[in-house]
């Protein structure tokens, strides 16, 4: 078996059109986009970005609250359990919540600081950044928009004073009572769906909004070089694996898988030697990417190395399944060679090879996960950009489910190579 | 000291083995409801070559294909020096070799690289493997291009690393598919003599053809197969004592059309026609001559040149099947 592995291995070596698909055109690739997602985030107004809500004052006004957010253009409300919401972001689904913490109400009232809290994964600055510039307005105006918080201006003015005397704070009171209806009723009437209000007290109440990050992450890498060489690489990678499964066919056109089967070796055996050549030439293949985004565009690896190589050896088993899983549906190369372009390609745009998941609308992102590059390339992002250590649940999580999509595929694969390629007639 | 029964039971193992390498009994293959193998019966001894002749689709390399486990037979049974094909096939493979109809290589590797691999899947030793590689290669004429790939390879220079392929882990046992087929004299010549070399070796070997010059020169005995069938068999004296065709009178018309043919048909259906000539087939010309020049001179065919020519297995076959070898 190692012979026929070798025997691959050179064979593969000595095409230089699948050399050239497997390392030269990705490597062009990465560069390509490397500079394309330098400009990530400037110009996407398009797109909602979606914000997790958690409510756990769930009060008339926090509820009032929300419907205030929720009225904002750029972001779509999504009401969840503070623990869904937060699993949510470990596992890449979304970048944040938002916290509405118990006492929202009362301190509204009371005119105290309000106990919102924005819990949001730090790999993903530009979400956040875009939702920050959204929320803090309207929150920052939420006392004048929410109805019978008309006193609450006061209150807080008051409190801000410090003033003990009754009088001044009736006369407080009463002058932002004014000034309330004032405010609230231009907002009304300039702020209807816009969301660049005219903003009277930029920073009057924008401290409300408590920012945590959930994942530390330290920055090291910049998330268009990671997208860059995760994404392309994972395309390529398919291509080439599908190049070496369809290998299996060609053998069978060929009359060498016949001779195979005119010696002792097990048919199995064949089968599995071309798994393990996919695997190894994947292996081989990923290293070198991550070599070139090292050499050229200073991608960070440093105390990362032992997350790559699981992420890296996860991706190869699990997109060499996919390679034979692929050549063992047909009889004849010609049958499935289009086909699997078709399906590479459409994996690697909704699984996030060809562009960043969060420019993508939700249910896109809910599809990713059928994709094997969205498993890799979140990977990736947890070792790259989240920064997990290789014990973290979530990083451990997608390794599995990649591992788990190799073993199934490679089972498939299996059943399918006697049916399909071993009956030679 | 073994007693008198005991000799005789091994002696009698013993030359049943050195008898029969190999036996094929009421083979029978079907695909799907068509019956390819109608019930296939040879016994081949040890160190005979034994030719199958048979024109297109008569079931020569489903045989092959059976004998060396790439295709399951229905029914029937074979059995590789007193081995069961069905149980130890493994056992079998490692003592054959098998060369294919089409060339099964790897293009994109050299000679070399090709027989290194080919001979590894059998396990041979690597020094020993690399000394028999290079041993095929000077036999088969290729040493001094053993490094480029079988692509750059010419028809003829392939045919012959297909057949040294099969050869790197010396099999007791060869099957031989048409090795021949599409190739210039030259490297015929060469394949001809590498087989003859191993038969001298005492290596038993199957040779498919439907040349029959090839089964002539070649081969100890034949076995013609037609539709799934082997039809007649034996040595080529055996198959032509027992033809009742034994001459072919060959005459050269001046002129032929298609009224005139019908009319030589109307005296002897059985006939052979290219261009001019005309073959009828005899078991006895002296007799037949004349009756045949009279027929002629009667119907007004006017002929330039007579000959009387032996049989060939052509022939034989012909008169067996009322078909030609080859279309
Ligand atoms: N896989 C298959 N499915 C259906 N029919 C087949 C299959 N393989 C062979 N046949 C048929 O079986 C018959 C015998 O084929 P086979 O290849 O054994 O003939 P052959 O004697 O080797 O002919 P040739 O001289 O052309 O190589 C042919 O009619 C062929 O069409
Ligand atoms: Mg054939």
């Amino acid at each position: 078996m190692i012979k026929i592995v070798i025997k691959d291995l050179k064979l593969f070596f000595n095409d230089k059109g699948s050399m050239l698909m497997a390392f030269a055109v990705p490597i062009a690739l990465i560069t390509l986009f490397a500079f394309a997602y330098g400009g990530v985030g400037k110009g996407n107004k398009s797109n909602k970005i979606v914000l997790q809500v958690s409510d756990l004052d769930n009060t008339t006004e926090s509820k009032e609250a929300i419907e205030q957010l929720d009225s904002l253009k750029s972001i779509q409300i999504k009401l969840k359990d503070l623990e869904d919401a937060e699993n949510a972001i470990k596992t890449g689904e979304a970048s944040s919540v938002l916290i509405i913490h118990k006492g929202f109400s009362d301190s509204l009232m009371a005119g105290n600081v309000l106990p919102l809290e924005l819990k949001y994964d730090e790999a993903r600055e530009i979400e956040i950044g875009l939702i920050q510039q959204s929320l803090i307005p309207t929150i920052s105006m939420l006392p004048f928009r929410l109805k019978g918080s008309k006193n609450v201006i006061g209150k807080r003015l008051v409190k801000m004073t410090g003033t003990t005397d009754l009088q001044t704070q009736q006369s407080i009171q009463n002058q932002s009572d004014n000034l309330y209806d004032v405010i609230a009723k231009s907002i009304v009437e300039s702020s209807q769906g816009n969301d660049k209000i005219k903003n009277p007290s930029s920073g009057f109440f924008g401290e409300d909004m408590k920012m945590t990050k959930i994942i530390k992450a330290e920055h090291s890498n910049r998330i268009g070089l990671v997208q860059a060489v995760a994404g392309t690489s994972v395309m390529m990678l398919l291509f080439s694996v599908v190049g070496i499964g369809l290998g299996l066919l060609d053998e069978k056109k060929e009359g060498t898988l016949k001779r195979l089967i005119y010696s002792p070796i097990k048919p199995g055996n064949i089968l599995l030697g071309k798994m393990i050549s996919a695997n190894i030439m994947s292996i081989l293949q990923l290293f070198i990417m991550f070599l070139f985004a090292w050499l050229a565009f200073g991608l960070k690896i440093g105390s990362q190395l032992p997350g790559m190589i699981i992420t890296i050896v996860a991706t190869s088993f699990a997109c060499s399944a996919f390679g034979v899983f692929i050549a063992s549906f047909a009889k004849k190369r010609e049958q499935i060679q289009g086909l699997s372009i078709l399906i590479i390609l459409a994996m690697s745009a909704i699984g996030g090879s060809m562009m960043p998941l969060f420019f993508m609308p939700a249910f896109m992102q809910k599809l990713a996960a059928i994709s094997v590059n969205y498993w890799s390339i979140q990977a990736f992002f947890d070792v790259f950009w989240r920064n997990l250590s290789v014990t973290d649940s979530v990083f451990l999580s997608r390794i599995l489910i990649l591992l788990l999509i190799g073993g199934i595929l490679n089972t498939i694969a299996v059943v399918l190579f006697r049916k399909n390629i071993l009956k030679l007639v | 000291m073994p007693n008198v029964s005991n000799i005789h039971t091994l002696n009698s193992i013993k030359k049943h083995s050195a008898e029969n390498m190999i036996e094929v009994k009421n083979l029978k293959k079907s695909f799907g409801d068509r019956e390819v193998l109608k019930g296939i019966n040879f016994s081949i001894k040890k160190g005979e070559l034994y030719g199958l002749l048979g024109p297109n689709g008569a079931g020569k390399t489903t045989t092959i294909s059976i004998l060396s486990s790439l295709l399951i037979a229905d029914s029937g049974e074979v059995f590789i020096e007193n081995l069961n094909l069905r149980t130890d096939t493994n056992a079998i493979k490692r003592i054959t070799g098998v060369v294919p109809q089409e060339i099964a290589l790897y293009n994109d590797l050299t000679a070399l690289e090709n027989l290194m691999f080919w001979g590894g899947i059998y396990n041979v030793p690597k020094q020993e493997l690399s000394q028999k590689a290079n041993e095929l290669l000077q036999l088969f004429g290729l040493e001094d291009r053993k490094n480029d790939r079988i692509k750059n390879y010419s028809g003829g220079m392939k045919r012959r690393i297909n057949i040294a392929a099969a050869l790197l882990h010396k099999p007791k046992i060869l099957f031989l598919d048409e090795p021949t087929v599409g190739i210039d004299p030259q490297s015929r010549n060469l394949i001809f003599e590498v087989i003859e070399k191993l038969h001298h070796e005492r290596i038993t070997i199957i040779y498919t053809t439907h040349y029959m010059e090839e089964a002539e020169r070649l081969c100890d005995r034949i076995g013609i197969i037609d539709n799934g069938e082997i039809i007649a068999e034996g040595t080529l004296e055996e198959l032509k004592k027992n033809s009742p065709v034994k001459e072919i009178i060959s005459i050269t018309f001046s002129g032929m059309n298609n009224d005139n043919y019908k009319k030589l048909r109307s005296f002897r259906s059985d006939i052979k026609l290219t261009e001019n000539i005309v073959h009828f087939y005899t078991s006895d010309a002296k007799t037949e001559l004349p009756k045949l020049v009279s027929f002629c001179n009667q119907a007004g065919l006017e002929f330039n040149n007579i000959e009387i020519l032996k049989t060939n297995v052509e022939t034989i076959f012909l008169n067996l099947t009322g078909k030609q070898l080859r279309d």
